[in-house]
C-alpha cells in the first residue's frame, strides 16, 4: 500500500457523504482501513513483479468487500490468509525478461568478461607478461615438486595388501646402545606364521649378500640387486610375474626369477625359463620365471630373486638376520600381535641368551637392556624408517615437507605479484570501474570481470607451466635422482586436480584486486578525488616484504647447505682419500689373490696394496662384535662395537696415523690375536694404558667361540662412517677381507695405469674388472646433501626471480605514476642521481624489514637441519649479512632499471603530456 | 488433434471467463464461481488456474484501465482464445455424446420426475 489516500474514492462512490468530509473521516481511521501491513509486505516480497499489480488489486478489492460485509477485523484476517495462499510456484516464479538477463554468470557476460580481459592484457603487455611469467614459473615449480611429493608418498602403496603388511624389526637396547635393526631373526617369521592365527602370511627376503658375479656361459656380469626370498614372495608383494606362476617359481632350491630387464640382458629374446645362470659361489640356478621390473616407488629394487631354500640359514634367534614381512588377516590389529611379542621373546630367546651372553633374560632386562620385535607398516618404510640394514637408503619425510612448503611459497609469491600489480595499476582501472558503475554494473559483475581476467592469466600461465615442466623434467630428474615422466601429470586424476587448483589460484590471486577495485564509489572516482594506489600502498609493501622474506630465507638456506657440504668434504677425515684406487670384487680371484697383489706391488706407480673389505667410504662390509673386558664374568659389561678386519698394509695404504703402539706385524704369529683400537674405543673402554690391555670377543655366544685379544696399537680417530655420525669406537682385528682391494697410487698418467691393472686382472680371472676412486666414493656419501643443496639453490633462484619480477613491475608503476612529479623536480633542478635515489628508496624498506624477519626464521630452520650432522659448521653472522646484501643488491638492480629510465626522461616530454 | 486436457476446476474457470465476457478478471471470476457453483474459491486458486490456462494457450489477457476502486491498480482482463473455445466445445460434444449414449432409465432418478 504505497498510496494511503487512494482507497477513499471507492467508498465515496456509494456514499452520500460529500467527499471532503469523508477525507477527514478517512484520515482519522487511516491505519484501520487498510489490510495488515505485514501481509502486504510479504506479498510484495515474494510475488513475481509482473503479477504483483493484478494480484494486489484483486486482493484489495476483495478486502474492501469483506470489510463491508464482515467488518474490518475479519477482512484483515481474510486478507492475510489470502496472501498466504498465494505462496504457490506460479506466483513465486519470476518472469524471464529480455532486458534483465545480464546476471553475472550468463554466457554473454562471460564472453564479454573474456573480451575485456583480453583487451586489458594486450593494453598492458609488460604487466601481463610479468604476471604470466611469474605465475608460470611458480606453477611449473609447484608441478615439479608435486610430482616429487606424490611419488614419495606413494611408496609401497601399490601392493594389494599394503594396508595390512608390516615389516618385523628388532628393537632394543644393549649396554646403553640402541638396537634398531631393519631385519629380524631367521626363525621369527615362521614362528609367527605357525603360532599366531592373526598372521596370514610371512615372507622373508635375504638381501644381506646383495652383490654377486653372475655368469651365463662365458659371460660374467656383476649384479648388485640380488636377493633370496621365500616362495610366497609374489603372493605377498604385488609384483606381476610375466612368466611363471606366483606360487611355484621359488619353491625349489637353486631356482631363480629375473626381472624383465635382467632377463633381456642375459637372454635377449630367448625364453629364459629353464635356462641356467651361476650366482657367484652359490652355484648353478635354474630360471623359473620373469617378473616385471619393480616400480621406482618401492623400498627395494631387486633384479634377481633366488629361492630362499638355496641358502643355508642360521636358525638362531640372536645371531641371524633376514628381512621379514608379515601380512595380517583382515581386521586383525597389529596391536594384538605386538602385545604377544614379550611372550614370544621369553619363550624362544631365553635359552639362547644364556648361551650367547651368559645371562638369563631377566638379568639381561634388569640391567636396563631390552630386546623385542617391532612392526612397521610397509608403506611407512620409505619415509619413516631409518634402521640399521635397510634394503636401500630411504627417503626423508623432512624433505617432503620442506619442498612442499617451498612449492607453496613460490606459488604464493607469484600470486602476490599478481595482486600487487593489479592494485598498483588500479589508477587506470578506477575510471573504468566508475563508468561501468554509472552505466549500471553491479559490484558482482565487476568482481566477475576482474576474476575472469585473473583466470585468463592463470590458465595461460598453466599452459606455459606445463610446457616448462615438459622441457625441464629431464634436468630435474638428473638433479633429484628420480625418473618422473611427464605422462604422470596428464594422466588419471592429476589433470583435473591441476585444473581445479589453477582455478583456485586464479581466484586467490584475483580476489583482492577484484574486491578492492569493484568497491570504488563511482562519484569519487569520476571526480578524480580518490587517491588510488595510496590506500593499498601499505599492503603492497607488506606483500613485497613477504616475498623478500621467503627469498632471503632461501638464500640463507642455500648458503648454509653449501657451506656444510664444503665443510664435510674438506674436513680432515683422518685418512688420505686422494690417490687411492679401489678394485672391486677381488674375492673372485680366490687363491690367486696373492699372485695378483704381488704383481701389483711390482709396479712403480703402486705404493701399497691392501685387502680392503672394510672401507671408510662407499660400499663396504659391516660387522659388529660383542666385546667384554674381562674373561668369563657374565656380569661384566657387554659392549657391542663396530669392527674391521684388516691386514698389516691397511693403515699404511690409507694413510691412517698411529697414536700409540704399533701396527700388525706379519712376522709375529702371535698377532693373530692382536687388535688395534681407535681413540674413541680407548675412551669407551676407559683404558689409561691401552697397549697391552686384553679384550674378549664373545663370538656367537658358545663358550668355544669366545676369544682373547691383546691391544697392540691405537689409531688416531678417522671418519669410517659419514659425518652424520660421531666417530664411533672401532676395533680392528688382524685378518683379511678380500671383498675389495685398495691401492695407493702415485701417477700422472692414470689411464695408462688403469690399462696395466686391467691386463694384470685379466691374466688372473675372467670376471669383469671394476674399480673406483676412494675420494669419489667419499663424495658420493653426501650425494643426497649435495642434491638438496642444488635443489635449494635452484629454488632460491626461482623465488628471487619471481620476487624481482614483481618488484620490477611495481617500480615501473611507481615511475609511471610519478612521471609528472619527476618532471617538475627536474625542472626545478633535481639531478638524475637524486631522482633515482628518491624512487629506489621506497623499495629498500620492505627488503630491509624482510631481512630482519627472515634472519631468525632461517637461522632456526637451518639450525634444525644441521642437527643431523655430528660434525657441522656454526651458523655465522656473515651468512645473513651476505644473504641480505645479495637480496638488496638484486632488488636495487631491479628497481634502478626503472628508476633510471624514469629519471632520464626529458621533463619537457613528461610535463607536456597533459 | 490431441487436445490438452483440462482439470475440472480449470474447465470451470475457463467457462466462467466465457460467461463473463469483457469483465473477466480474478475477483469477478471467483465471485461468479461462488455464485454459480456454490463453492467458495480462494483468489489464489483462481489466479493459479488462470495462469495455467494462459500457459496452455486457452486464455489471453491484457491489462485493463486503472480503476479507482482497486487503489488505482489495473485489472488483468482475460478472454478465451480460439483454442480455448475449441477445447470447451470438444468437451461439451464429448459430454453430449456420452449423455446421448446413456440408455433411458439407467441412471437412478434424482428427483421426483
Amino acid at each position: 500500500m504505497d498510496n494511503g489516500v487512494s482507497p477513499c474514492p471507492s467508498l465515496t462512490t456509494n456514499s452520500i457523504i460529500p467527499g471532503y468530509s469523508f477525507y477527514i473521516l478517512h484520515y482519522s481511521f487511516y491505519r484501520m482501513h487498510t489490510p495488515p501491513r505485514w501481509a502486504d509486505r510479504l506479498l510484495n516480497w515474494f510475488c513475481a513483479p509482473h503479477l504483483l499489480e493484478e494480484v494486489q488489486g484483486d486482493l484489495y478489492e476483495r478486502f474492501l468487500r469483506n470489510e463491508r460485509l464482515f467488518g474490518l477485523p475479519m477482512a484483515r484476517r481474510q486478507y492475510a490468509w489470502e496472501v498466504i495462499t498465494f505462496l504457490r510456484p506460479f506466483a513465486l516464479k519470476r518472469q524471464p525478461n529480455e532486458q534483465s538477463t545480464t546476471y553475472t554468470l550468463s554466457p554473454a557476460m562471460i564472453r564479454n568478461y573474456l573480451t575485456v580481459a583480453r583487451r586489458n592484457l594486450l593494453r598492458n603487455k609488460t604487466f601481463a607478461a610479468i604476471n604470466i611469467t611469474g605465475l608460470a614459473v611458480g606453477l611449473a615449480t609447484c608441478l615439479m615438486i608435486m610430482l616429487y611429493v606424490v611419488h614419495e608418498l606413494s611408496y609401497d602403496r601399490y601392493h594389494a595388501k599394503a594396508d595390512r603388511m608390516y615389516r618385523m624389526t628388532i628393537l632394543g637396547q644393549i649396554e646403553g646402545k640402541a638396537l634398531n635393526i631393519a631385519y629380524s631373526s631367521v626363525p621369527a617369521g615362521p614362528t609367527l606364521a605357525n603360532d599366531y592365527p592373526g598372521v596370514e602370511a610371512v615372507t622373508r627376503v635375504d638381501n644381506r649378500q646383495g652383490t654377486f658375479i653372475v655368469t651365463r656361459g662365458t659371460e660374467s656380469v656383476k649384479e648388485e640387486h640380488v636377493a633370496h626370498a621365500d616362495s610366497n614372495f609374489f603372493d605377498t608383494f604385488s609384483i606381476p610375474l610375466l612368466k611363471g606362476r606366483a606360487g611355484d617359481v621359488l619353491t625349489q632350491p637353486n631356482t631363480v626369477v629375473l626381472n624383465e630387464s635382467t632377463a633381456r640382458k642375459y637372454f635377449g629374446n630367448e625364453d629364459p625359463v629353464g635356462q641356467t645362470i651361476t650366482l657367484g659361489t652359490l652355484g648353478l640356478y635354474r630360471v623359473t620365471g620373469v617378473f616385471q621390473d619393480i616400480p621406482s616407488n618401492s623400498h627395494f629394487h631387486y633384479n634377481i630373486i633366488g629361492s630362499l631354500r638355496s641358502l643355508k640359514l642360521r636358525e638362531t634367534w640372536l645371531s641371524s638376520g633376514i628381512m621379514t614381512y608379515i601380512v595380517l588377516r583382515p581386521n586383525y590389529a597389529i596391536g594384538q600381535l605386538e602385545a604377544r611379542i614379550p611372550e614370544m621373546v621369553r619363550k624362544h630367546i631365553s635359552s639362547e641368551m644364556k648361551q650367547l651372553l651368559g645371562v638369563s633374560l631377566s638379568d639381561f632386562q634388569q640391567k636396563g637392556n631390552s630386546f623385542r620385535f617391532g612392526f612397521q607398516p610397509v608403506t611407512d618404510i620409505h619415509l619413516h624408517s631409518h634402521l640399521e640394514g635397510e634394503a636401500e637408503p630411504n627417503g626423508d619425510l623432512k624433505y617432503v615437507y620442506i619442498f612442499s612448503v617451498i612449492a607453496v611459497f613460490i606459488l604464493l609469491l607469484a600470486c602476490i605479484n599478481f595482486m600487487n600489480l593489479s592494485t598498483a595499476g588500479s589508477a587506470g582501472r578506477a575510471r573504468e570501474v566508475g563508468v561501468r558503475k554509472v552505466l549500471g554494473s553491479h559490484q558482482g559483475q565487476l568482481i566477475g570481470q576482474f576474476l575472469s581476467e585473473s583466470m585468463l592469466v592463470t590458465f595461460m600461465a598453466l599452459v606455459i607451466a606445463l610446457g616448462l615442466v615438459f622441457m625441464a623434467l629431464p634436468a630435474f630428474n638428473r638433479l633429484a635422482g628420480t625418473d618422473f615422466t611427464f605422462s604422470v601429470l596428464v594422466s588419471g586424476g592429476m589433470l583435473p586436480a591441476i585444473f581445479l587448483s589453477s582455478l583456485f589460484i586464479g581466484l586467490l590471486a584475483g580476489s583482492y584486486p577484484a574486491f578492492i577495485l569493484s568497491s570504488f564509489k563511482p562519484v569519487s572516482v569520476l571526480k578524480g578525488r580518490l587517491q588510488i594506489g595510496a590506500r593499498s600502498g601499505w599492503l603492497r609493501h607488506s606483500l613485497v616484504t613477504v616475498q623478500f622474506m621467503v627469498s632471503i630465507s632461501m638464500i640463507i638456506g642455500t648458503l648454509i647447505v653449501y657451506r656444510q657440504l664444503h665443510f664435510i668434504q674438506h674436513k680432515k677425515v683422518g685418512f688420505d682419500k686422494e690417490q687411492v684406487l679401489m678394485v672391486h670384487d677381488t674375492y673372485t680371484l680366490g687363491d690367486k689373490t696373492g699372485a695378483f697383489k704381488s704383481e701389483l706391488r711390482k709396479l712403480s706407480q703402486v705404493i701399497d696394496v691392501t685387502s680392503g673389505g672394510y672401507m671408510p667410504a662407499g660400499p663396504t662390509n659391516h660387522s659388529v662384535d660383542g666385546i667384554r673386558l674381562e674373561d668369563g664374568n657374565p656380569q661384566a659389561t657387554l659392549y657391542r662395537e663396530k669392527s674391521f678386519y684388516i691386514d698389516d698394509r691397511y693403515i699404511h695404504t690409507l694413510g691412517i696415523a698411529l697414536a700409540q703402539g704399533r701396527n700388525f706385524l706379519p712376522a709375529h704369529p702371535a698377532d693373530q690375536s692382536a687388535v688395534l683400537l681407535n681413540e674413541a674405543a680407548v675412551k669407551r673402554f676407559g683404558f689409561k694404558q691401552p697397549v697391552g690391555q686384553q679384550i674378549w670377543a664373545v663370538g656367537d655366544g658358545s663358550p668355544n667361540s669366545q676369544r682373547r685379544y691383546t691391544v697392540v696399537g691405537v689409531l688416531k680417530d678417522f671418519h669410517f662412517e659419514s659425518m652424520h655420525e660421531a666417530i664411533a669406537p672401532l676395533i680392528m682385528f688382524y685378518g683379511e677381507d678380500n671383498y675389495q682391494m685398495a691401492i695407493r697410487i702415485r701417477t700422472g698418467n692414470l689411464p695408462e695405469l688403469l690399462k696395466t691393472l686391467a691386463t694384470i686382472w685379466k691374466a688372473q680371472t675372467s670376471n669383469p674388472f671394476a674399480y673406483s676412486f676412494l675420494n669419489e666414493r667419499f663424495n658420493a656419501m653426501y650425494q643426497s646433501e649435495e642434491r638438496v643443496g642444488r635443489l635449494f639453490g635452484i629454488f632460491a633462484g626461482l623465488t628471487i626471480f619471481v620476487a624481482c619480477l614483481g618488484l620490477f613491475g611495481l617500480a615501473a608503476f611507481t615511475a609511471q605514476r610519478r612521471t609528472k612529479e619527476i618532471g617538475v623536480r627536474k625542472v626545478l633542478g633535481a639531478s638524475v642521481g637524486s631522482v633515482v635515489v628518491l624512487l629506489s628508496r621506497d623499495f629498500l624498506k620492505p627488503v630491509l624489514i624482510a631481512l630482519i624477519i627472515a634472519t631468525p626464521v632461517a637461522w632456526y630452520g637451518m639450525h634444525q637441519w644441521l642437527q643431523d650432522f655430528a660434525y657441522r659448521i656454526n651458523v655465522e653472522w656473515w651468512v645473513f649479512v651476505l644473504a641480505g646484501a645479495l637480496a638488496i643488491t638484486i632488488a636495487l638492480l631491479t628497481v634502478s632499471f626503472q628508476s633510471i629510465k624514469a629519471a632520464m626522461i626529458n621533463p619537457v616530454k613528461s610535463l607536456k603530456a597533459e | 488433434m490431441k487436445r490438452s486436457y483440462l482439470g475440472e476446476f480449470e474447465e470451470l474457470v475457463l467457462l466462467t471467463v466465457a460467461t463473463l465476457g469483457q469483465g473477466a478478471y480474478g475477483v469477478a471470476i471467483a465471485d461468479e464461481l461462488d455464485r454459480q457453483a456454490g463453492r467458495p474459491v480462494s483468489i489464489s486458486a483462481v489466479h493459479a488456474a488462470l495462469h495455467r490456462l494462459e500457459e496452455k494457450g486457452m486464455l489471453t489477457s491484457h491489462m485493463g484501465d486503472a480503476t479507482a476502486e482497486r487503489g488505482g491498480r489495473r485489472k488483468r482482463l482475460f478472454s478465451v482464445t480460439a483454442l480455448g473455445s475449441r477445447t470447451l466445445h470438444d468437451i461439451r460434444d464429448m459430454r453430449n455424446r456420452l449423455w446421448d449414449n446413456i440408455a433411458p432409465n439407467t441412471l437412478p432418478a434424482t428427483g421426483i420426475l
